[in-house]
């Protein structure tokens, strides 16, 4: 992995701080949220407070009533000992006892101030006569239908009265409230058209709708249908003298429709008739006339409410309406948690949301946002009574998020903007950083590489002037470098300086050795005076042959460069090969056209003499030695030397050209000449000279050597 | 009456060696061992030919130094260089204060004495008026062997000994390669190659001083060099 990715990878760490700033913004959001709900809370509270006692509004009891609930008691007390009422599904007998009430001379008895029940406890003390309207969302259309009606199977009551049933679900909308029956009867009978209300034998299936009006009187309207569709509702009044008549009673509104079971009824009472109970009974009557079995939440011999109508003062969506803002829904609910009253603006757009949501802000969200998050906060508080004691209900409040929600993005945006900005800065600065180095690095490297040239070692280093780690490391390598060359330098006078010391004592011993030729020497001793000699000519030809490469080397710093003809020089010097070396057979591969070089003839022809000596050196008597001269480009021109012999070790080959270095397996017998490994040196340095370079290899069918030298042409 | 050689040499083996040799020959030899010694002497009198070896004692470049006092003193007077520096570079100096010759310490004490013998037979012959005997004329080039003197176009071309030796061989039969060996046997030096090269360049670069268009020693690449008319 190249310094510039581990860089990049590393400040890759940087997109840490968006994904910081993502559990920040989430924090953030978190502390919004419980800021928010503590806020609500203490609305929630206040609303609450302002409501605390005030049943009046809560369930439509006024606060006198609500005063005198000790007396209630006795009330309360008398409710299911009165009559033999209906069983309600989930609870005690209801109302009815049918005999008295149906009998038409009861009626003005039931129309009769009723007592004044008071107000009945709160919702803690409900009885299953109680009726709980459920919030309705539209006006039920009232055709007898009930379609527009909401599915709450749970807000359905049911009563029983031997095989009778029928189940009732009151709603409020605005300031009325609607009540539907399903009423199971086989017999569905309706009155006589036309006929008398009053008339006995022209009564068919009632419907008897009682309530406490608000001041406390009982009221009662009776629906009398005579076929499908909208049914008047009418009350008894009793006349100056005593008689009874039927009156439309033109607010209370009511519609039939037969079902397959029986019938289902749906009425609407406005809520300013109604105080604080409300009932319903039903005769059930086999034909028109008969005696009826009635049940409900009705008492049936006076047809007094037994039960309440746990409903709020209208005046109580008002109240809550005060309070409202857009994004904010107040609730009141009971204790056991109906709703009684609502006031919604959740879905109002607020002044901050109205505001679009950034692409990026959205794009943000996604890493925000969990899949559990909710939109909404609630809050919920006790209503309690005047004296603190009881919970009478609960006020909840619920606001959207939106507030919290662009506000947290808002700053989320900053934030990740920024964050990401940062990383991206870091990243590019990182890799640019990184590039920088990797730079210096391979510029430290090429330099290393290239630190051993043939003039020796170049100390002149990149990155030295630079104050930091790696200008030390090239300051380090300077300074070596600078060493290895005192070094190499040093090895390289060596054997000139060598000989040049070596000189002095030899010219000793053979100037003592000349003037002992003239001396009167026994015969026994010449010998010996020759084999001094011999010694001392030797060691005089080792002296020159040590000094050779650095006479070449001054050759070459002193030639002078001439245009010439490489093939003349190169014929020349094979024929002078053949004449000095007749054991070897020489042939000259050229190319027939001149090809023209810059240089020193004098250096060429010292480089091919190296060659052939090596190449003669290594081959066996009558050997060809192949001498050829090729044009690779219009650039090179190759000389190639090829010998028979032995091959080279693949492992020399790169070496052969070094200074000082040579292979040769202690000599042959018959040369007496000192090696120093120097042929092959020289032959590199007039290469070099040349624009060229030497290489050595075994011929392909690995019968002997190849030495090529290129040459630059001009 | 016998001529005098004096010997500036730092190493005692050597110098006496060589006085020896010299001695041997029927030379006056005067030795110093470094260049006070010798001014002082050559002062008073100068030797008839001075045998010089460049680094003395603690004078690493004094034999230069006293080459160039001695020719001060005197412009004809013979001197050697005898050293055991071969570069090139040294060879080149010695030979441009005026040295008539330089040379190796691995050449032979009778090789030594033959180029001594020689520069005195020039001094003389100098001396004698111009004889034609030894003379060799080829075109512009005439060689006195006598007064070991070459003239180009009737310029006198200043060579040194060895250099000399080296003309004079290739000269006497133009048209014939002599070899490297040959040339050195001809000069009374064992070289090796580069020198040989580096005294023909010199060789060529005289001549080519008085005539430019000068050609005359040509190189047979691996065999040697022959003169050409």
């Amino acid at each position: 992995m190249s310094l510039r990715l581990k860089l990049l990878l590393l400040g890759l760490l940087t997109l840490v701080l968006p994904w910081g700033g993502c559990r920040y913004a989430r924090q953030m959001e978190a502390a919004l949220r419980e800021g928010e709900r503590n806020s609500l809370q203490a609305v929630a509270q206040t609303i609450a407070a302002s409501l605390q006692g005030r049943t009046d509004l809560l369930y439509r009891e006024r606060e006198d009533a609500a005063q005198s609930q000790p007396a209630q008691e006795t009330a309360e007390s008398q409710i299911p000992a009165s009559g033999d009422p209906g069983a309600p599904v989930n609870g005690p007998p209801a109302t009815s006892g049918e005999g008295e009430r149906t009998s038409g001379g009861s009626q003005p008895a039931r129309s009769a101030e009723g007592q004044t029940a008071q107000a009945a406890p709160p919702e803690s003390q409900s009885t299953p006569y109680d009726l709980q309207p459920v919030m309705l969302s539209a006006p039920p259309f009232l055709d007898g239908y009930g379609d527009e009606w909401p599915r709450a199977p749970g807000s359905w009551r049911y009563y029983v009265k031997d095989k009778h049933r029928f189940g009732i679900l009151t709603g409020v909308y605005e300031r009325s409230l609607y009540t539907l029956l399903e009423v199971e009867d086989a017999h569905l009978v309706y009155d006589t058209p036309g006929a008398n209300p009053l008339d006995p034998t022209a009564m068919g299936d009632r419907i008897w709708v009682g309530m406490q009006d608000p001041q406390g009187h009982e009221r009662q309207v009776f629906l009398a249908p005579t076929g499908p569709g909208s049914v008047t509702a009418r009350r008894i009044e009793i006349g100056e003298y005593g008689q009874q008549s039927a009156v439309d009673e033109p607010r209370i509104v009511g519609a039939l429709q037969p079902t397959t079971l029986g019938y289902r009824v749906e009425i609407r009472v406005p809520l300013s008739m109604i105080g604080r109970s409300f009932g319903v009974l039903v005769d059930d009557r086999e034909m028109r006339g008969a005696q009826p079995v009635s049940y409900g939440t009705l008492r049936s011999d006076d047809l007094h409410t037994v039960g309440r109508l746990i409903v709020s003062a209208p005046e109580l969506t008002g109240y809550l309406a005060q309070f409202m803002q857009p994004g904010l829904r107040l609730a009141v609910t009971t204790a056991s948690g109906r709703q009684l009253a609502r006031a919604d603006a959740l879905a109002q757009v607020t002044e901050l949301s109205r505001q679009q949501r950034g692409i990026l802000a959205r794009f943000y969200r996604r890493f925000v946002d969990r899949p559990g998050d909710r939109t909404h906060i609630e809050s919920t508080a006790p209503i309690y009574d005047r004296d603190h004691r009881e919970i009478i209900g609960y006020l909840q409040a619920t606001e959207t998020g939106d507030r919290w929600f662009l506000l947290r993005d808002r700053a989320l945006t900053q934030m990740l903007n920024f964050t990401l900005i940062t990383s991206a800065v870091a990243v590019i600065a990182m890799f640019a950083f990184a590039a920088w180095l990797a730079l210096r690095l391979s510029r430290l490297r090429r330099a290393s590489e290239s630190a051993l040239t043939r003039e020796g070692l170049v100390t002149t280093f990149p990155e030295t002037e630079s104050p930091d780690e790696l200008g030390d490391v090239a300051r380090g390598f300077s300074t070596l470098l600078g060493r290895l060359n005192e070094y190499t330098g040093y090895l390289r006078t060596l054997a000139g300086k060598l000989a040049h010391e070596i000189r002095t004592p030899l010219t000793i011993v053979r100037s003592s050795l000349d003037n002992l030729e003239s001396e009167q020497v026994p015969t026994a001793a010449r010998i010996y005076l020759d084999r001094a000699r011999q010694g001392s000519e030797r060691l005089n030809a080792i002296l020159i042959a040590m000094g050779a490469a650095t006479r070449v080397e001054e050759a070459i710093s002193n030639a002078e460069r001439s245009h010439f003809d490489l093939i003349a020089v190169i014929a020349s010097a094979a024929d002078a090969y053949r004449i000095a070396f007749p054991e070897r057979n020489f042939v000259a591969e050229l190319p027939s056209e001149p090809v023209m070089i810059g240089g020193a003839p004098d250096l060429i022809v010292q480089m091919l003499d190296k060659l052939i000596d090596n190449a003669v050196d290594f081959s066996p008597a009558g050997a060809n030695i192949v001498i050829r001269l090729r044009l690779e480009s219009s650039h090179t021109a190759v000389l190639e030397v090829d010998n028979p012999g032995p091959v080279i070790a693949p492992d020399i080959l790169g070496r052969l050209f070094e200074s000082l270095w040579q292979s040769r397996a202690g000599g042959t017998e018959s040369d007496s000449r000192p090696h120093f490994g120097l042929g092959l040196y020289i032959v590199r340095l007039i290469a070099e000279f040349h624009g060229g370079s030497a290489a050595a290899a075994n011929l392909p069918d690995d019968t002997g050597a190849r030495f090529t030298v290129r040459l630059a042409r001009h | 009456m016998k001529r005098q050689v004096a010997i500036v040499e730092d190493e005692p083996a050597i110098r006496d060696n060589y006085a020896a040799a010299f001695t041997r020959e029927g030379y006056l030899v005067r030795t110093y061992g470094n260049r006070k010694q010798a001014m002082a002497a050559f002062s008073t009198r100068l030797p008839d030919l001075a045998v010089i070896d460049i680094s003395l004692e603690e004078e690493p470049e004094g034999g230069f130094e006293l080459c160039r006092q001695l020719r001060s003193l005197s412009p004809e007077l013979p001197i050697i260089f005898l050293t055991a520096r071969d570069s090139e570079l040294d060879a080149v100096s010695g030979l441009r204060l005026g040295a008539d010759d330089f040379l190796t310490k691995d050449l032979s004490l009778p090789h030594l004495i033959a180029r001594v013998n020689a520069l005195f037979r020039r001094v003389d012959a100098l001396r004698r008026p111009h004889e034609t005997s030894q003379v060799i004329r080829r075109g512009p080039l005439m060689i006195d062997g006598e007064r070991m003197q070459v003239e180009w176009e009737g310029k006198v071309v200043l060579l040194s000994l060895t250099e000399f030796w080296i003309v004079h061989a290739l000269a006497r039969n133009p048209g014939h390669v002599k070899n490297r060996q040959q040339l050195m046997d001809a000069a009374n030096v064992v070289l090796d190659d580069n020198t040989i090269t580096s005294h023909i360049k010199r060789i060529r670069r005289k001549f080519q001083s008085i005539d430019p268009t000068f050609d005359g020693v040509q190189t047979v690449y691996g065999m040697g060099y022959r003169w050409v008319e």
